[in-house]
């Protein structure tokens, strides 16, 4: 049973030692504080894609982008550096506001909704939205032709305003920004109304795609900052107007073709030449240039499936033991730990980790939330596998081991376990594969791990198809040696059975 | 060495013994016999406290046990049973061995782990026990190696190792092919010429005829009656003793 304890202890040494690795101090001026600590934290999702923020075609360990531009010139004049913190854009604000980094830049629009939950700064954008057509499409040329028609947009965005508001259109709702002008290329849609500078990426280098009409509608983006952090706010708007009046700002939209008479009404005059990579680029790079990220993701899948099925098998061990030998409120609540993890999606549960816990003030870590909800979810399973092992020890191991004058818990630790390890451990491996492509959904929580990564990267190069194979193809010589091992472990307990 | 007295147990409705006595003496061979389900195995297993019983009392060299609350044993209860068992060895109709270790390993298990002997006088105590029993050659085989009759030996020599002032022997045979009963008797004949008080449950008449000293005869959950082979085998008192052997002894 020492040994037992032992792992028990370092298990929640551990998981004290990652919940606090990302830990935000609080009531501290958060200017000071980003100056003292050398860096500006900016989150963003580089899956929402070009032209905001995106992994450079020649380098896709790099993020580019006129956001990441804006980022820089921020931190600039901060006299800092600007580090960029991936989060998924539906939860942008809530884990700006869990303090997981200082501020948000993500072509959030300013709306009195939000208005009401954090702070913005000035905008830095103002945006149009664009209808787009294929190009062989001759009815619809402008929004008002849409009656009846199927058009796509992205959820909570102004454009889903508008197109509901004009009554009578068959709103298409997705959830990224690639895959409205693909089915619209396709046919599946008839049109698409997104954000100006998204068209200009996604939309008009596609020669089955066109721009209809003007652009219409009118919002801006602005920088998203924590309630509390006024001091912060007053900087960032100095900032901006700063770099509005030396032409910066402008030089970064022209970079990014993004510049059109609407932003007259932030900025006014100068030009420059700087070019920005076009998608066309991204679709030819060599596909070598997306190695060394999608192996740095694999690597982040390994280390976070190791660490939870370490947690998942001395959890699991604790549980069943619980369960099956102590006294009625440990082991009825042992069986109700099971049962509850066992009886709700793994999805759920780490949502509630990750953005739920927050509200009764434990702030987890991307990783220790991961580790966390992956390791407590299979705990369940595997404290299933110990106790079959351990009901299939014939009961006169224990009588045996009783009538040597062993007690119960020398037994178990000598006798009974050894063996029910031993048929546990078949099943074991197999549940280590499972969670092995199970950590694919710790991506929901801000995790870049390897199914992530390729989802930023096929969304800034429209390459599903390729970098798909190359992830199902890492993944899988990832996991084929663990059936293997499965199998000769199979092998040999037949062989002393 | 072994009393048993006013020993009462219930399963749910049915009662199996109504309050029966027995005592062993030091270094007495006491036989077991009796129809299937007539509750001898559940007598030793009483005796061993693998099985809980309602009434009575049960004294080993000088430890007694009583009653237990079979759901929630005390802690106290459950270090008297292992005192017990300390005194006394069982040896399984299943043998019991543990099948992760080899022979050496099941017959030191204990001793180290428990009588905290050093691992290598362990060893030697139970290189000398296989020694006698003539099973040296298969220190280092698993049980999954042996014979029946090896494996049953096997734990004879682990019961052994643990020193005990008594045997307990739950039928010991009876899970064995034929041409193997013999080698296990004579290990248990053995003991029982070097003195060791034994209790044996067992359907070989012929064995009990030879080593007991005494014989019991139970039948649902009563002694029928007790007494020297000679007499139980040639003139029983008691007229289910003389139906039960007519079945089982074909002359």
């Amino acid at each position: 049973m020492k040994r037992l304890l032992r792992i028990c202890s370092l298990v929640i040494g551990l998981i004290i030692l990652l919940s606090w690795a990302v830990y935000s101090e609080p009531k501290e001026d958060a200017v000071e504080k980003i100056r003292k600590r050398g860096y500006i934290l900016w989150g963003s999702d580089a899956e929402g894609g070009a032209p905001y923020v995106f992994p450079s075609p020649k380098d896709p360990s790099r993020l580019i982008g006129f956001e990441v531009d804006l980022a820089e010139a921020i931190a600039h004049e901060l006299g800092v550096q600007a580090r960029q913190s991936q989060n998924a854009w539906d939860s942008l604000i809530p884990s700006l506001k869990r303090g997981d980094f200082d501020i948000a830049i993500n072509g959030i629009e300013i709306t009195p909704e939000r208005k009401q939950e954090v702070l913005f700064s000035l905008p830095y954008y103002i945006y149009t939205e664009q209808l787009v057509v294929r190009k062989e499409e001759t009815a619809i040329r402008g929004i008002d032709n849409l009656k009846g028609k199927k058009a796509g947009t992205l959820s909570g965005a102004v454009a889903q305003n508008i197109l509901e508001g004009i009554g009578g259109v068959d709103v298409r709702i997705y959830s990224g920004q690639v895959e409205p002008y693909e089915d619209l290329a396709i046919g599946r849609i008839d049109a698409v109304l997104l954000d100006l500078p998204i068209a200009a990426y996604y939309a008009k280098p596609n020669p089955k795609l066109k721009y209809a009409g003007a652009p219409v509608g009118r919002g801006y983006y602005g920088i998203v900052i924590k309630k509390e952090d006024e001091e912060l706010k007053k900087a960032l708007d100095d900032i901006l107007a700063k770099l509005l009046q030396t032409g910066e700002l402008k030089r970064i939209y022209e970079k990014w073709d993004m510049w059109n008479e609407t932003q007259e009404a932030l900025f006014q005059d100068i030009k420059g030449s700087e070019t920005h990579p076009g998608i066309e680029e991204s679709r030819k790079a060599p596909l070598q240039t997306f190695f060394p990220m999608l192996i740095k993701g694999a690597g982040i899948t390994i280390f976070i499936s190791v660490a939870s099925m370490a947690l998942a098998v001395s959890l699991g061990l604790i549980l069943t033991l619980l369960r099956l030998y102590s006294r009625p409120p440990f082991s009825s609540l042992a069986t109700a730990y099971i049962e509850l993890y066992r009886g709700t999606p793994l999805l759920i549960q780490l949502y509630i980790l990750y953005y739920g816990l927050p509200n009764i003030g434990i702030s987890l870590s991307p990783v220790a939330a991961a580790f966390l909800g992956l390791g407590m979810n299979y705990a369940a399973y595997e404290a299933e596998i110990y106790r079959a092992g351990i009901m299939s020890v014939p009961k006169g191991q224990m009588e045996a081991a009783s009538s040597l004058g062993m007690t119960k818990t020398l037994a178990l630790r000598r006798i009974i376990l050894p063996q029910a390890l031993r048929i546990a451990t078949p099943g074991i491996t197999n549940d280590f594969i499972a969670l092995f492509k199970d950590s694919s959904l710790v991506s929901v929580i801000a995790m870049v791990e390897l199914t992530k990564t390729y989802t930023i990267l096929s969304a800034s190069t429209l390459r599903f198809f390729e970098l798909g194979l190359i992830v199902a193809v890492l993944y899988f010589a990832m996991s084929y040696p663990l059936s293997l091992l499965a199998g000769r472990l199979e092998n040999k307990l037949k062989g002393t059975a | 060495m072994i009393t048993v007295k006013r020993l009462h147990k219930y399963y749910k409705e049915h009662h199996l013994f109504k309050g029966i006595d027995l005592d062993v003496r030091k270094g007495e061979a006491v036989v077991l016999i009796g129809p299937s389900g007539s509750g001898k195995s559940t007598f030793l297993r009483c005796i061993n406290g693998l099985e809980y019983f309602q009434e009575g009392e049960i004294d080993v060299d000088g430890i007694q046990l009583h009653s237990i609350n079979r759901l929630h044993p005390g802690k106290e209860d459950l270090e008297i049973i292992r005192q017990i068992r300390l005194k006394a060895g069982m040896v399984f109709q299943q043998f019991n061995l543990f099948p992760h270790m080899t022979v050496l390993e099941n017959i030191i298990e204990s001793p180290v782990q428990v009588l905290r002997m050093e691992k290598h006088s362990a060893t030697e105590q139970a290189t000398a026990i296989l020694k006698r029993i003539n099973m040296q050659a298969k220190a280092q085989s698993f049980p999954h190696q042996l014979s029946g009759g090896e494996q049953q030996r096997a734990a004879i020599a682990r019961a052994l190792a643990m020193k005990p002032e008594a045997m307990l022997f739950d039928e010991p045979t009876s899970s064995l092919d034929p041409e193997m009963v013999g080698e296990v008797l004579s290990v248990i004949k053995d003991l029982v010429n070097e003195g060791m008080t034994t209790l044996i449950a067992t359907h070989e008449m012929g064995f009990a005829r030879e080593v007991a000293d005494r014989v019991v005869v139970f039948d649902k959950g009563d002694i029928l009656e007790t007494g020297p082979p000679e007499k139980i085998f040639t003139n029983p008192s008691a007229e289910r003793t003389r139906a039960f052997l007519s079945r089982i002894l074909i002359p």
